[in-house]
């Protein structure tokens, strides 16, 4: 997968790798020191300005992999900045290159309104006090000069939730921040991460608790055609987890609940949203409150499946693993009973198994927990898919308008027109992620690369219908809505 | 009421989550659901004081026998003082 942050990828999954180790051999209070040593064994610095530099930055992602704030600066939000390793990117946004020739045209100038541009003795040059970053200049030269500069966090954050301190580090504004995580990965510098609870994970394990591994519908395809889930049950076993559980079996019941859901607000001519996705719910709570009683109540996938095996077992703890930063803020919201206890990225279960020398083997699955709807959940439309045959097997009415909201601009788009009243659609499905949650900030594999071995696994599996499905779980011994 | 409760390992091991149960249903018994916001923590690194409670920035010790108590002395009581329960 090509990223703009292959070489802090590595280096990140070093130093999670250096403290999952630690925290198995139960050696993390003394050895967390060295770590920055061993990742930076100087004298010459590898990537910053000085060895001194880059171990602070190593000191700050350990931090973070213990799940504490990089700083001393404690908040609650799951995606932090890790300020050492922010590079204080240029705000100004419209710049002149090179590619200026000076010409006599002067498009650039002629198109500015406000009187920004001047020409100097090589090139046109902007006035950034002048400049309204209108962009039209952009769009009139001839030679493409006019580069729009932005820092590539500030870019993708779909709730400009990016601000900047006085001294041009990122700083997040927690109020608006959905935990997304779009921001995590598009910085060339590596400059946010998020709290893990890899460490807790670990330790809960070693005290012999009975920890259960809950794999996210988007798994399938993201480690190649051959890895199934029993690979991943035979693995996360090896490493200590009492079993595994797929989360599309939560994505059959969420399905049911949420079809049932949407026939009687059909009927009643209410427009509904999806609420499995977390940032999606996160933007509505914190970004369109008005909308909350649109939103459905039944619960998402990952707590469905959380809540049967706590009610088969009031003591096993759940973990959810996936592409996913914002499952992290989900199982922090304790307003909703019986969710996962933790919640994981790939990345990090990674660096757990590789501390373990545990790899993920192929292997021929021998059961199936969900269906083909419910697997489909990380898909984008998948969601609808599954409702749509769920209101098909009970016989209700299938001709409903949905908006399929593919990644965050679309969910607050929609969103917005149904604040207004002017959704045409009856309901929306919100996926915050672009794809759907094979999308995600902590993806494997991009989309497109994993959609072959994806395909592949999935039609592996049989056809059975989702009621059908149900039928071999106790529906009846846990709740499918938030209260 | 922003309430929050530390998840971490060491926390759980000295039984957060029994504390967590106990306010959750001691929230809804007194129909307090929109107005105290139970959240999880992350550890704070504070953990010989587990099990570690937050009410509004103000740290607190708690233990499962002694939830009730708590909740009773820092949660109800506050929110009858400020006429919210």
């Amino acid at each position: 997968m090509v990223t703009n942050d292959a070489t802090i990828l590595r280096i990140k999954h070093e130093i999670l790798y250096e403290v999952a180790k630690l925290a198995w051999e139960g050696n993390l209070e003394d050895g967390r020191d060295e770590i920055p040593y061993v990742i930076s064994p100087g004298p010459q610095a590898q990537y910053r300005c000085c060895v001194y530099k880059e171990r602070e930055i190593v000191r700050q992602r350990i931090r973070l992999a213990e799940g504490k704030c990089p700083t001393d600066r404690n908040t609650n939000n799951v995606v932090q900045v890790i300020n050492a390793a922010c590079e204080e990117c240029p705000i100004a946004s419209y710049t002149v290159t090179d590619n200026c020739r000076k010409c006599m045209g002067k498009a650039c100038q002629n198109s500015c309104p406000f009187g920004a541009i001047s020409i100097g003795n090589t090139k046109a040059h902007i006035d950034p006090d002048k400049c309204k970053e209108c962009g039209k200049c952009a769009q009139a030269c001839p030679y493409n000069a006019i580069a729009h500069l932005e820092r590539p966090c500030k870019k993708v954050c779909p709730v400009d939730a990016i601000t900047y301190d006085e001294y041009g580090i990122c700083v997040i504004d927690e109020k608006k921040c959905i935990q997304c995580g779009a921001c995590i990965h598009s910085c060339p510098f590596g400059a946010i991460g998020s709290k893990t609870f890899m460490v807790d994970v670990i330790r809960l394990i070693n005290a012999g608790k009975k920890v259960v591994a809950m794999l996210a519908p988007a798994t399938e395809g993201q480690f190649g055609p051959d890895i199934t889930f029993a690979s991943w049950r035979t693995a996360l076993k090896k490493l200590g987890f009492a079993d595994m559980i797929e989360v599309g079996l939560g994505g059959d019941m969420t399905a049911a609940a949420e079809a049932q859901e949407w026939a009687e607000a059909y009927k009643e001519g209410k427009k509904m949203t999806t609420s499995c996705c977390p940032a999606f719910v996160n933007m509505i709570k914190q970004h369109f409150p008005e909308l909350l009683g649109n939103m459905s109540t039944t619960v998402s996938p990952m707590c469905a499946v959380s809540r049967m095996l706590k009610a088969k077992d009031p003591e096993v703890i759940t973990v959810f693993i996936g592409p996913c930063i914002a499952k992290k803020s989900e199982t922090l919201d304790l307003n909703i009973q019986g969710n996962a206890d933790y919640a994981m990225t790939y990345g990090e279960i990674r660096a757990m198994m590789r501390a373990k020398n545990v790899i993920l083997e192929p292997e021929e699955n021998t059961s199936q927990e969900a269906s083909v709807f419910g697997k489909r959940f990380g898909n984008g439309g998948g969601v609808t898919a599954a409702v749509l045959e769920c209101l098909k097997e009970t016989g209700e009415n299938t001709e409903i308008k949905v908006a399929r909201c593919n990644g965050a601009a679309e969910c607050k788009k929609a969103l917005l027109l149904m604040k207004v009243g002017r959704l045409p659609e009856d309901f929306i499905e919100g996926m915050a992620c672009v794809g759907g949650c094979v999308g995600g900030p902590s993806k494997h594999k991009a989309e497109l690369e994993a959609k072959k071995s994806r395909d592949k696994l999935i039609a592996e599996a049989d056809q059975r219908e989702v009621h059908e499905n149900l039928k071999h779980y106790d529906m009846e011994s846990f709740s499918m809505h938030r209260h | 009421m922003r309430v929050s409760i530390c998840i971490g390992s060491a926390c759980h091991l000295k039984g957060s989550r029994e504390v967590i149960q106990k306010l959750q249903k001691l929230v809804t018994e007194h129909g307090l659901d929109g107005t105290v916001d139970l959240n999880g923590d992350f550890c704070s690194g504070n953990c010989r004081r587990g099990v570690c409670v937050t009410v509004d920035g103000t740290l607190f010790s708690v233990k499962p026998e002694t939830t009730e108590e708590f909740f009773e002395k820092e949660i109800l009581g506050p929110l009858k003082e400020q006429g919210l329960a």
